[in-house]
């Protein structure tokens, strides 16, 4: 595995091009003066930033999908290691279905979740409250907290548990001094990661927000108008709040690996 | 005799349909350094795993001090465990990791710092409070597993397998230190291995397990020399074992009729290979052919293994002045042969 090939590297060069390319040219666009994202540049400009958000339902929008975004990192996180901590911790029958049905949504046709989750919702009352898009955004993300609290759990050793019940630990006390502590990287990263999954999300929210839109259902509503370079803007702005806190959850699962 | 610490009474462990441990009746007294020993699967680590309140018995009793514990929980034992992984928190550091039992039954900040830094002290583990558990050597989390374990001063101590994991001169080392450690402290120790040097060099009282039930306890020599069944022969190594019917002081033999001082009916004797002389030319009295396959260098010798015609191995253990005279080659024949009184019988 020494020397990649030459072929290789320039295929993998091009890989990250296809992909990063567009979201770099609407960083580049969004500091650009022209109306119009065309060749050659204008000038350094941050009028979009200033222009987009000078108005309420952008901030409004905002407001909405950090509410949503906090709501579902804690509660997916919550739920996901509780699952996950199930399947270390017991054997039982039915189990690979139990995994099977935990790990499902993210494998469910976005159009298809939505759609059902707009009727559900909507059954209870919940549909277009906050509420409703946190139930909506805890059931996408939940599979990701779990994968990576089961992760983490894979690699405890199995006798750690029993060891704290050994020395004098309870139930309860072995989780709050033994598994939780182990997990904490998991946990912390499980809360960037779904916060990113929550914050990110179109489809289901685009169903279930009606007037309490989330940044992604306002970006569309404002193209569906006219192209704006304040797109570019807000754009920006969401894809690296999104990158920051999936770095975070990498880092957060690396660093903890290499002293182990 | 005092009232024993633990006794197991008819104890039997069924994991599903799989029997771990049948039928067993145990006593440890008070202060005994006690080996339980067997193969791997025999029973050994789920007795231990009992004692400890891991694992429940399927039926039967287990006393600890006189009373019956079957249904207390782990923690509210004080049966401390050094686990075969030593199981030490990998998010403590060192000082962390000896407080924790005391942490967790209650006792203040203050006093369970300098009970664990006390113990850090006897384990010569003094200035290596704040590091990390992945910092220390093999022998070093060895004895911070041990101080984790004896922080709460327990009248018993549990190892499973705690040396398996150790470099060959460290285990010999951390023998001498367990054994010390038990009597200076003069608890119990109950010891699971399957290594019998560790088993006879330390332990008061050793208990042979197979196939979830004790074959034989007893004192290390009287195993060593005196194994009670084939099991215990086998597994207890550098033995040879003949069978056959008995009559008038003769066993009859593959090899000829063989002195064997017992009653007429059916025997099986045990000849230690250190009580095994080879030699080119038949010697006088009892001796059988074999041919040499190889040698091994032992700690205490080393060992020849023969092959019988029929097929059986045999072990003679030498010295090496006795290997430079005979200068074995494989596939030449020897002479094995061994004086009536090292002959133990065992009857089935």
């Amino acid at each position: 595995m020494k020397a990649v090939s030459a072929l290789g590297r320039v295929y993998l060069a091009a890989l990250f091009l296809f992909i990063f390319a567009p979201i770099a040219a609407s960083f580049v666009f969004s500091f650009n003066s022209d109306r119009f994202p065309t060749l050659p540049l204008g000038h350094f400009t941050t009028e979009w930033y200033a222009r987009a958000f000078s108005r309420p339902e952008v901030w409004e929008a905002i407001r909405n999908s950090l509410i949503v975004a906090a709501a579902t990192s804690v509660l997916s996180t919550f739920i996901g290691f509780a699952t996950a901590y199930t399947d270390f911790r017991y054997g039982f029958r039915f189990k690979q279905a139990y995994l099977a049905l935990a790990l499902l949504p993210p494998t469910l046709p976005l159009v298809i979740l939505g759609l059902a989750m707009l009727a559900w919702l909507s059954q209870v009352g919940l549909s277009g409250t906050l509420a409703g898009i946190i139930i909506a955004h805890v059931v996408l993300a939940t599979p990701f907290a779990m994968a990576i609290c089961r992760l983490r759990l894979n690699q405890i050793d199995p006798s750690l548990e029993a060891a704290a019940w050994n020395l004098g630990a309870g139930q309860w006390m072995a989780m709050r001094h033994v598994i939780l502590p182990f997990c904490a990287p998991a946990i912390l990263s499980a809360l960037c990661l779904t916060a990113a999954v929550s914050f990110d999300e179109f489809v289901v929210a685009w169903f279930v927000s009606g007037l309490n839109r989330t940044v992604p259902v306002m970006i569309l509503e404002i193209l569906q108008g006219n192209v704006d370079p304040q797109i570019n803007a807000i754009g920006t702005v969401v894809f690296l709040t999104s990158m920051t806190l999936v770095i975070a959850a990498q880092v957060l699962i690396f660093r903890k690996r290499r002293h182990e | 005799m005092t009232d024993p610490l633990v006794r197991f009474s008819r104890v039997h462990k069924r994991f599903g349909t799989y029997v771990a441990v049948k039928s067993l009746d145990l006593d440890i007294q008070r202060g005994e350094f006690l080996a339980l020993m067997g193969p791997s699967g025999c029973g050994k680590t789920t007795t231990l795993r009992m004692l400890a309140g891991l694992e429940q018995p399927t039926s039967g009793t287990i006393t600890i001090g006189g009373k019956v514990i079957n249904d207390v929980p782990p923690h509210r034992r004080d049966t401390p465990l050094v686990w075969q992984s030593l199981a030490l928190f990998p998010f403590l550091n060192v000082v962390e990791n000896v407080e924790f039992g005391l942490r967790m039954r209650g006792v203040g900040a203050t006093e369970r710092r300098d009970r664990a830094m006390m113990w850090l002290g006897r384990m010569d583990l003094k200035g290596f409070e704040t590091r990390r558990i992945d910092q220390l050597s093999g022998g070093q989390r060895q004895r911070v597993a041990l101080a984790r374990s004896l922080v709460t001063e327990p009248e018993m101590l549990l190892l499973d397998e705690p040396l398996s994991a150790l470099d060959a001169h460290l285990v010999i080392r951390m023998q001498g230190v367990l054994t010390r450690l038990q009597k200076d402290l003069g608890i119990t120790f109950v010891y699971v291995t399957h290594s019998q040097s560790e088993a006879f060099s330390m332990a008061d009282r050793v208990v042979i397990m197979g196939h979830g039930a004790i074959e034989q306890i007893g004192r290390p020599q009287e195993i060593f020399r005196g194994p009670k069944s084939r099991f215990v022969a086998e597994f207890v190594g550098r033995n040879n074992i003949l069978g056959g019917s008995v009559t008038g002081g003769m066993m009859a033999t593959p090899h000829g009729p063989v002195p064997v001082p017992t009653a007429d009916g059916m025997a099986e004797i045990v000849v230690a290979a250190d009580r095994v002389a080879v030699s080119r030319n038949r010697p006088d009295g009892t001796a059988i052919r074999a041919t040499f396959l190889s040698e091994e260098f032992a700690g205490t010798g080393i060992i020849c293994y023969f092959e019988t015609p029929d097929g059986a191995e045999w072990k003679a253990q030498v010295t090496e002045a006795q290997l430079a005279d005979l200068q074995p080659e494989s596939g030449q024949d020897f002479w094995l042969s061994w004086d009536s009184g090292a002959v133990h019988v065992m009857r089935g």
